[in-house]
């Protein structure tokens, strides 16, 4: 029955802590079991770095309490607490010149009393910690000569050495380049998985925490906005009550862990009279061009579109108003009505670099009737696929209309831009 | 060979500051023959006779009574200087820290110049008035600063330095009020400050010994929390080092040595700030080497500079004038090293 309950190690009970007159912390709430790998998420400012300063003791909390494997976290002296928690911090320098062996022989501190030198225990343990990093082989280096990812390693190294039963990571992995970034959080994971070490780490990274927590904590403001397994954190939903930007959610394959994709914070810092433009499109090519036009400011719209395809996903993300088809059919006789329908409203009409087949070249019938200006984007004769109905199609709209044939959708963009901006002079 | 040398580091440095204690007794401006100075110290230390019927009481006097206690005292000077130093860079983190940043030698300063005002020079509650007031004028000085730094339980160390330096300043400005107002006593008074070692005596070395032994015994325990307060103090307190604790523990057992060897000698300058950075250099920055080494080589070094400024010309030069010359200098130099991205 024992082995069913897991062991609570960290309790926080309505957390308000802060610096002077300020509350970061407020009322922050959270159970932590032993052997979980809990990544806290969210802005600047909400108060993560501050709740890992109130757990090891570095600030005092105003009310609330955090019990520390049973015992109120205030309790502790300095020198307990350090036996219990270690704390690895952004990478940061040291002004002295340590060897790599006399930092992470540190951590043995919290057991030696001021009368005993360290023992060839210590010394073991350290060498163990060294090993388990990957540092033992510079050992005799000295700290400042090392590169951000070997200098993360040694304070992983360091924290190990302390024996604690929890591990707190302040950003480990902002100060490092990507291959550094895996290298650390596999490490930390190993710790996790095989010492079953809990892991508690303030991450900015979010793809990292959903890829390696198996609990994320989303907070604002101090307080916890949801806390879960990473898929149920990290939707939409969820972040956009914490980040003001626009983003997508896709599921990693590889991983089986969500993943976002922000796009843009900032708008367009011009701008533009606003103009209704549909965009032909459902392949995977008209991503990028919808999302400039919408961010320009225009009246976008799209179609017909397969649910599924990557133009359908941004048009989602980003509210296009779209006319749909099922994934992988032929547009319907229906759907083609109503997309003419939807165009005829538009001052302007973009066939976006789209493969052309039997199945979508329905798109273009009508066009020839339609007020707004048309524009054609030429690699489209590179991906045509319907056996010359669509060359006979463009000549039956340059018939009644002229067609403007552009190399890019870029090209479109500047001429849309250089139409439609707002001189405020 | 590395490792060997690093073995008999510590006995070979004892033995150069015996050899330095040895030689620099046997030198001075008054000639005394090589055999005959070697007759008295054997003769009163270890109370072997070898003819002492040819010395007169003169020259027993010279080497027992003034120069022998003179070296030692300048000995346990500089080694409690370069010791607090040592120990005030660790926990300030601040390479420019010495024994005096904290205003205790303008708290000593001003209770000196009190007192040579006063004329409490001898004979003040049977003792030397001027070195009481001296002590007493610096232990109130750290005080003040440390309860002016304060916040609840913990002392910003920031806060400390800038507000020691203040109150330092202002403690100097009375002591110079004091110098103007009373003429006559200034020359006495800067004679004081510039510190010196002459006409000190085995009395001075005892008040003095029980300081260092006890001091240099509390920084050792210390050795390896100096280490982590250099990584700063939250790392430290993450690694289980009650920071508070143990600045108040350094902090306060390094104004008691620094007020007592003031109180001795004067403010002798340099020797705090200089030493512990040559040493660091030397042995790297760890307290288990530091802390030894820097009394020692404190020790030998404060001895040459005052064995030059009673010997090198007939009128005593003040050695806080001659460590000055030498450690102005070499500051310079330690801060283009540090531009460089060095120290």
């Amino acid at each position: 029955m024992e082995r069913l309950m897991p062991r609570i190690m960290l309790d926080f009970k309505d957390v308000v802590s802060g610096y002077g007159e300020k509350d970061i912390l407020q009322g922050f709430s959270a159970t932590i079991c032993q052997g979980e790998f809990v990544g806290l998420i969210g802005p600047n400012g909400t108060g993560k770095s501050t709740l890992l300063k109130c757990l090891s003791g570095l600030l005092p909390v105003k009310s609330g309490v955090i019990t520390l494997e049973e015992k109120n976290n205030t309790n502790y002296t300095q020198r307990e607490r350090a036996q219990m928690i270690a704390v690895v911090p952004q990478s940061f320098d040291i002004d002295y010149d340590f060897t790599v062996e006399d930092i992470v022989l540190m951590g043995r501190n919290p057991y030696l009393s001021y009368r005993t030198r360290e023992s060839q225990n210590d010394y073991n343990i350290v060498t163990e910690a060294m090993r388990a990093t990957k540092t033992l082989n510079f050992r005799k280096r000295f700290y400042n000569n090392l590169s951000g990812g070997e200098k993360q390693r040694v304070i992983i190294a360091r924290a190990i050495a302390q024996e604690p039963d929890i591990i707190l990571l302040d950003e480990p992995t902002s100060a490092l380049d990507i291959h550094h970034q895996i290298e650390v959080m596999e490490l930390i994971r190993n710790l996790n998985l095989k010492k079953s070490m809990t892991v508690v780490a303030v991450l900015h990274d979010i793809n990292l925490a959903a890829r390696y927590c198996n609990r994320l904590i989303l907070m604002k403001d101090g307080r916890v906005i949801i806390d879960g397994t990473p898929k149920e954190v990290i939707t939409e939903a969820n972040l956009k009550k914490v980040y003001e930007m626009k983003m997508f959610i896709q599921e990693n394959k590889l991983f089986c862990k969500p993943e976002i994709i922000p796009l843009r914070v900032i708008k367009e810092s011009e701008n533009y009279r606003s103009l209704k433009i549909h965009v032909i499109c459902g392949g995977n090519q008209a991503s990028q061009v919808l999302e400039e036009l919408e961010a320009m400011g225009h009246q976008v719209t799209a179609g017909v579109v397969n649910q599924g395809s990557d133009d359908w996903t941004i048009c989602d993300v980003l509210g296009i108003p779209m006319v749909e088809e099922s994934p992988f059919t032929a547009i319907s006789r229906e759907k083609q009505e109503e997309n003419l329908a939807v165009m005829a409203e538009s001052d302007l009409i973009l066939i976006s670099d789209l493969p052309f087949g039997h199945g979508n070249i329905n798109n273009l019938i009508g066009l020839e009737n339609l007020r707004g200006e048309l524009y054609f984007h030429r690699n489209c004769l590179n991906n045509d696929f319907t056996e010359g109905e669509l060359v006979k199609q463009l000549e039956l709209i340059k018939k009644k209309k002229t067609v403007n044939e552009m190399n890019s959708h870029q090209e479109f963009i500047k001429m849309i831009k250089e139409r439609t901006l707002i001189n405020e002079k | 060979m590395k490792k060997k040398l690093k073995k008999y580091a510590l006995p070979l440095s004892i033995a150069i500051c015996i050899g330095t204690i040895y030689l620099c007794t046997l030198t001075g401006i008054t000639t005394i023959s090589f055999g005959d100075a070697n007759k008295i110290l054997l003769n009163q230390i270890f109370h072997i006779n070898l003819g002492m019927e040819n010395i007169n009481e003169g020259a027993t006097a010279i080497i027992w009574n003034v120069r022998l206690p003179r070296v030692i005292l300048a000995f346990l000077t500089g080694g409690a200087l370069a010791l607090c130093g040592a120990a005030y860079q660790g926990i300030f983190k601040n390479p420019m820290a010495d024994p005096y940043i904290l205003g205790v030698s303008s708290g000593a300063a001003l209770g000196a110049s009190i007192g040579i005002v006063m004329n409490f020079s001898s004979n003040f509650l049977g003792s030397n008035g001027v070195a009481i007031l001296a002590f007493g004028g610096s232990f109130l000085t750290i005080l003040l600063v440390y309860n002016i730094s304060r916040v609840g339980r913990k002392v910003p160390v920031a806060t400390l330095l800038l507000s020691g330096i203040a109150i330092g300043q202002s403690l100097g400005a009375f002591m110079s009020l004091l110098m103007i107002f009373n003429n006559d006593s200034m020359t006495q008074i800067i004679f004081w400050v510039m510190g010196s070692l002459n006409g000190k005596g085995w009395d001075q070395v005892l008040i003095v010994l029980p300081y260092v032994v006890i001091g240099c015994v509390i920084m050792l325990t210390s050795v390896r929390e100096l280490d982590i307060m250099l990584l700063g103090e939250e790392t430290a307190t993450q690694l289980g080092v009650d920071t508070e604790a143990l600045k108040k523990k350094i902090l306060f057992s390094s104004s008691l040595i620094t007020a007592a060897v003031v109180a001795a000698t004067g403010i002798i300058g340099f020797v705090g700030l200089i030493v512990p950075h040559i040493v660091r250099m030397i042995t790297g920055p760890k307290h288990r080497t530091l802390v030894p080494f820097s009394v020692l080589f404190g020790g030998a070094f404060l001895i040459l500079c005052d064995t030059l400024a009673r010997s090198v010309t007939s009128q005593e030069i003040p050695v806080g004038v001659i460590t000055a010359a030498f450690g102005g200098p070499f500051f310079v130099y330690l801060l283009r090293k540090r531009k460089k991205g060095g120290l």
